[in-house]
Order: structure tokens, then sequence, then C-alpha cells
């Protein structure tokens, strides 16, 4: 950890945790916020916290700085900047967000932030976007994914990228659907926590609509968790697999997350107990029953 | 046994000591013999260079290559060569001189020669190298020990329709998207003959774990018994799950229709553990031929990749023969790519063995 901790910035007055800013290296690197706890395992599993397009990385930080000391984790919530990263949500847009991500992840992992294989990945809003459909090229790396109050989804249906994960006839050379669909029965069977608030039931400036789309998924960020929760469930049962994904509307809760996480007692369903989390089901391609564990 | 230990000693420590060496204690030689009829592959020899031809340089075992001059001592294994590209040849010494087969340090008989090459390097063998117990120095020794696999790698064949078609160059990427992707790769060469190109290659892109069939005792695996190189295969795969790694890349050196590589392709030892394959090809021909004789065995990759990636036009003449996607190098190398690759190598593996 002395690598990870000369980037402190902000000590904050817990004695259990520090709050790190790490800035950007390279031209398209991603600067993040971190909670490390102090005196962490080794082998602590860290979570990946993904903001929404209004950015507000620290916030995820400093919200779930709490319950990461708590537990041990470190956190660490990357930065999109709104120049270099307009739609990094959508993920194969305007340069790659994933590369970028998985580059910090390593650059973190050579500097002794984390050593686990896999990580937890969270992300709220426009980073619910990122969450899910990063998880569906990477379910390898993923050991638990919350999807929290997307705008819209991937499904894992036969719709045209990117609404689901077939081939665009009018885009030949664009793979992602396949890609994604590629890794689809390891990611349907990765424990998956959907939440929304149950006052985010109306569509706002920045709920993309149109024909299809509403079609499919619904006006509303509500129905949307809603649809693609059942349309994941139905995906893993129609694939003989055990699908462990579990939607939760917060009473009393609109959009903001930090009204989701002081009214909807959020973190800890962000990052509950180990004992709590189940292993995915599925490992490179052979079917395993779920099992509650603890770390990996 | 020449009984001047002291001279060879010096003159070991002169000697060029070759790529196909590196396993080798060098303590453990004390002597050398003069029953050169008597060699079989893996041997080491003591040999010295008369003049140069072809190879005009030796891959030693530090890992660079050393220009080679008329009398300089080198330690090379005696061996099989087969390289449609330049030489075919056998493990075979004779006293009045032998052929440099391939630079990574091997020494034999040349039988054929590719119109293209000039004659192979000359190198009298002084003697075989001799261990305190009188025995032939032989690389089989130095196999590397049987390893117990904590994890049971995914593993991807690359296949060639020919020598130079593109398959290391694929290999190393495929190996580089993987593990930027987080996968713990091993890249594994399972024939052909020592040369730490493919080697450096590979560790090159990031590989967590290189072995070739070296690290399993040969210096070539041309005319070797299949259930050596089978023996081999999973001793590789073996250490490759003792070094935790989730996915292997195995390149098949030559091209299908090698007898060897032919001999393993319908091995059931070796498809049991191969999840899918990919078939690198130099044009739309030997897509087409090379997909097809796949077939005869069982085999349909996964995709198409090699030299024809970089032809628009012969890629889309393959796509449209053979139905097979066609991966350039840089695909193979994004990991997102890469890893939906395994990904579906590994769907392909479980719907495989559950049908069976």
């Amino acid at each position: 950890m002395t690598a990870a901790l000369q980037y402190v910035e902000e000590p904050m007055p817990s004695i259990g945790s520090s709050l790190t800013h790490r800035p950007a290296r390279g031209r398209r690197g991603l600067a993040c916020w971190m909670v490390l706890p102090n005196g962490m395992a080794p082998d602590a599993i860290p979570l990946v916290a993904v903001h929404g397009v209004q950015r507000g990385a620290e916030d995820k930080a400093v919200l779930l700085q709490d319950r990461a000391e708590q537990l041990g984790r470190p956190v660490i919530a990357p930065l999109f900047d709104k120049e270099t990263w307009p739609h990094y949500q959508q993920i194969v847009r305007s340069g790659r967000a994933d590369l970028a991500l998985l580059t910090l992840m390593e650059e973190l992992r050579i500097e002794g932030v984390w050593q686990s294989r896999q990580f937890d990945l969270f992300g709220h809003s426009g980073g619910a976007q990122f969450a899910h459909r990063f998880a569906m090229l990477y379910p390898h790396l993923v050991r638990r994914l919350t999807v929290g109050a997307a705008g819209w989804y991937t499904f894992p249906d036969q719709a045209e990228f990117p609404l689901g994960l077939a081939r665009r006839p009018d885009h030949p050379q664009d793979d992602w659907g396949p890609r994604m669909a590629a890794g689809l029965d390891r990611f349907l069977s990765l424990p998956i926590r959907v939440y929304v608030g149950a006052l985010d039931n109306q569509p706002d400036d920045n709920t993309r609509r149109g024909e299809l789309i509403d079609e499919q998924q619904g006006i509303d960020r509500m129905t949307r968790a809603a649809r693609w929760t059942r349309a994941v469930r139905q995906a893993a049962e129609a694939r003989d697999l055990e699908p462990n994904v579990v939607l939760r509307v917060l009473p009393n809760c609109a959009h903001d997350f930090r009204d989701c996480v002081a009214n909807g007692d959020l973190a800890g369903f962000i990052l509950p107990m180990e004992e709590e989390i189940e292993r995915p089901a599925v490992v490179s391609g052979v079917k395993m029953r779920a099992t509650p564990v603890g770390r990996a | 046994m020449i009984p001047y230990r002291s001279q060879i000693t010096t003159a070991l420590n002169d000697a060029k000591w070759a790529f196909s060496t590196r396993r080798v204690r060098r303590d453990d030689v004390v002597g050398l013999t003069d029953t050169l009829e008597d060699a079989v592959s893996g041997d080491l020899v003591l040999g010295r260079v008369e003049t140069i031809g072809s190879h005009k340089r030796l891959q030693l075992t530090s890992g660079r290559v050393s220009e080679l001059y008329p009398d300089d001592l080198v330690v090379v294994a005696c061996g099989d060569r087969y390289a449609a590209d330049q030489f075919e040849g056998i493990a075979r010494l004779k006293a009045k001189g032998a052929d440099l087969l391939a630079s990574g340090g091997v020494l034999g008989h040349l039988r054929k020669r590719n119109g293209r090459m000039q004659s192979p390097t000359q190198v009298v063998p002084l003697g075989l190298l001799t261990d305190a117990e009188g025995k032939t120095v032989n690389l089989s020794s130095y196999a590397m020990a049987p390893a117990g696999g904590a994890t049971h790698p995914t593993v991807i064949a690359m296949v060639g329709a020919s020598m130079n078609s593109g398959k290391t160059t694929a290999a190393a990427s495929l190996a580089n998207g993987l593990r930027r992707a987080g996968h713990h790769v091993a890249v594994l060469k399972i024939t052909g003959t020592a040369a730490f190109g493919d080697v450096n290659a590979y560790e090159d892109a990031g590989a967590h774990y290189v072995a070739d069939f070296v690290d399993a005792g040969m210096v070539s695996t041309y005319r070797q018994p299949i259930e050596q190189i089978e023996a081999g295969f999973n001793l590789m795969l073996g250490h490759a799950g003792q070094q935790r790694c989730d996915v292997a890349v195995v390149e098949f050196a030559d091209g299908i229709l090698q007898a060897e590589t032919a001999a393993l392709l319908r091995s059931r030892t070796v498809r049991k553990r191969i999840a899918a394959f990919v078939l690198a090809v130099p044009d739309a021909l030997a897509a087409t031929g090379g997909s097809t004789r796949l077939q005869t065995m069982g085999i349909r990759p996964l995709a198409l990749t090699g030299l024809i990636s970089v032809s628009p036009l012969s890629s889309a003449e393959a796509e449209a023969e053979t139905g097979l996607q066609i991966l350039t190098r840089d695909s193979l190398r994004d990991p997102a790519k890469a890893s939906a690759l395994l990904a579906t190598a590994a769907a392909a593996d479980a719907l495989s063995k559950a049908a069976a």
C-alpha cells in the first residue's frame, strides 16, 4: 500500500481509512478517487464505483467510505471526464472507456492497491450503463455487479446492439453485440443486484427516448430496471442457468445518489458482508451450483 | 572417453551454448565421447564451426544471437528438423562433418533443402558430452518435473496452413489481448524445432507462462513418437495450471499436413484438452483447403487469422467461402475481442463435453 498512499491529498478524520485522489496518467488515462482502509488485507477485493453523467466520482467514494472501512475493502471510483469521455457509459463509443478502466486497474494493481483476480463493479445512472456493459464484455473480471438506476440498458436478447446483442445489419463490422453475447453464460451467472428509487418513475431530460427503446424497456428508469431484471432472469433460465439477479426498489428515493444512500440504506446493498456474496454459477463455460463463499 | 577434464572444461567455457541447451546444468558435463554414430535426438554435441553457410548466427541460451565465425566452438543438440521453407534433416552425426539445421542449435544430417536456401553451416562434431557416469547428456534428462495444475486452463489451439502463415504473430497477439483483459495466460508451443523467436514473441506479448517442447525434453518434435509429444503437451499444461493460468494458447508448428501435427490433431489425448481451434492462413485458397482439411478431422475452427488478415480482398474471399470470421492482429490484441473469443471457445468446449 505504500505506493498508493503517496497520492493522499485529503486525509479524513476517520482513523480507519484514507480518501485518496490519484491523478490521471497519460493522455487518455483516468483519474480516480480511492478509499483505502488502513491495514486492509492484501487480497481484499475492491469495489469499482462508476459515476453517472453528472460525474461526481469523489461523491461515490465519500459516500461508501464508512462501509468500505468497516469491511476493510478498497473503493476505486474512476473519473471519466466530460471532455475526453463524453459517451463513456456506452463503453464502445468515442475512445473505448473499457480499455481505459482496464489500464487504470492494471496500474493500481502494480501500485499494490489490489491483488485479487476480480473486483466488484457498481455504477449509478450513467455509471450503471457502463457497469453492466463492461460486465457483459468482461464477466470473468467481475465478482458481483450492482446496477443502480440506469437510464437504459443493453438487454440480453436479440434486439440490435446497443439495445440488445444482435449485430447491426447497417454496421456489419460492428460486432459489439456478438462480443457481449459470447460471454453471456458467465454474465448471466453473476450475482447481479439492481436498484432504483421508487420515485424515479418519470422520464426526465436525461432519459433516452425513442420508439424502439420505449417499446423494449418502457419510458422511465423504474420500468426499465424491472424489465431488464426480468430479461436477465429469463435469459438465464432459458440457458439452464441459475439466475442470481435481484431488484430492489428504494422507498422514498428519487434518482440522486446521495438521496438513495441516505434514504435507501444503499451502502450495505452495494457492499454486503462477504458471506452474503454468492459465487458465480458458471466458470469457464462449466456450470456449477451457486454457493456462498468468502473471498475468492 | 577423453580423460582430460580440465581441457574439456575450458573448451566448454569458451563454447557458444545454443538456445536448445538452455535447460542443461553445465556442471553436469564432465567429458566427451566420440561415439558419434550412437547419437540420438537430444544428445549434446561439442562442435567446431568449419564453414559458414545458411545459418550465420547462433541463438544463445542468453536469448541473444551470436555471429558465427569459422573455428567457433559450439554446444548444440543433435536433432531432426522439418521446415518446408528451410531444411529437412535427421538426427545423425558423422565425424567428418554435420549440418547446422536450425539457428536455435540443432545439428544433424541434411536430407532436403528449400531451393532458396544456401547450404547449411558445417560443424565438425568433436564429441558427445557426457556426465559423471559417462552417459551422454541428453535434453530429456532436463525436462520439467510433472506438475499438478491448480487450475485447468481453457486451451485455444493455433494451427496453420503452412510454415510462416502467421501463427506465432496471431498466438502472441491473442495472448496480449487476453492478458490485457485480465486473464492469466500461458502460451505453449507443442511442436517444432528449438528456437527462441517464438518464445521471445510470447514473452514480449505478456504471457504469464511460456513453455515449449524443449521444456519437455525435446530439441525437436519431428520424427518423435506421438506419445512422447502428447506427454510433453500434458506436462506443459500441468505447469500452466500450476501457474494458475486460466487460458493456454497452444501453437502447433508448420502446417496441418505435417506428419506430427496431423497425428496430434487426430489424437484423442490432445483433442480432449483443446476447447477450440484458430486457423492461420496466408491466402483465401489456403483458408478453404485448410478448413476443409480440418473438417475431415472433425474440427471447425472458430476463426481464420494470419497473413490473410492484412488483405481485405483475400479476407472477403475466405469469409465468403468458409463462413469463418477473419481476425486481424489488432483485433486479437483487443481485450474485448480476445475475451469474446475465449468465451466462445469455452462455451463450445462445454457443449462438446456435454454431448460426449
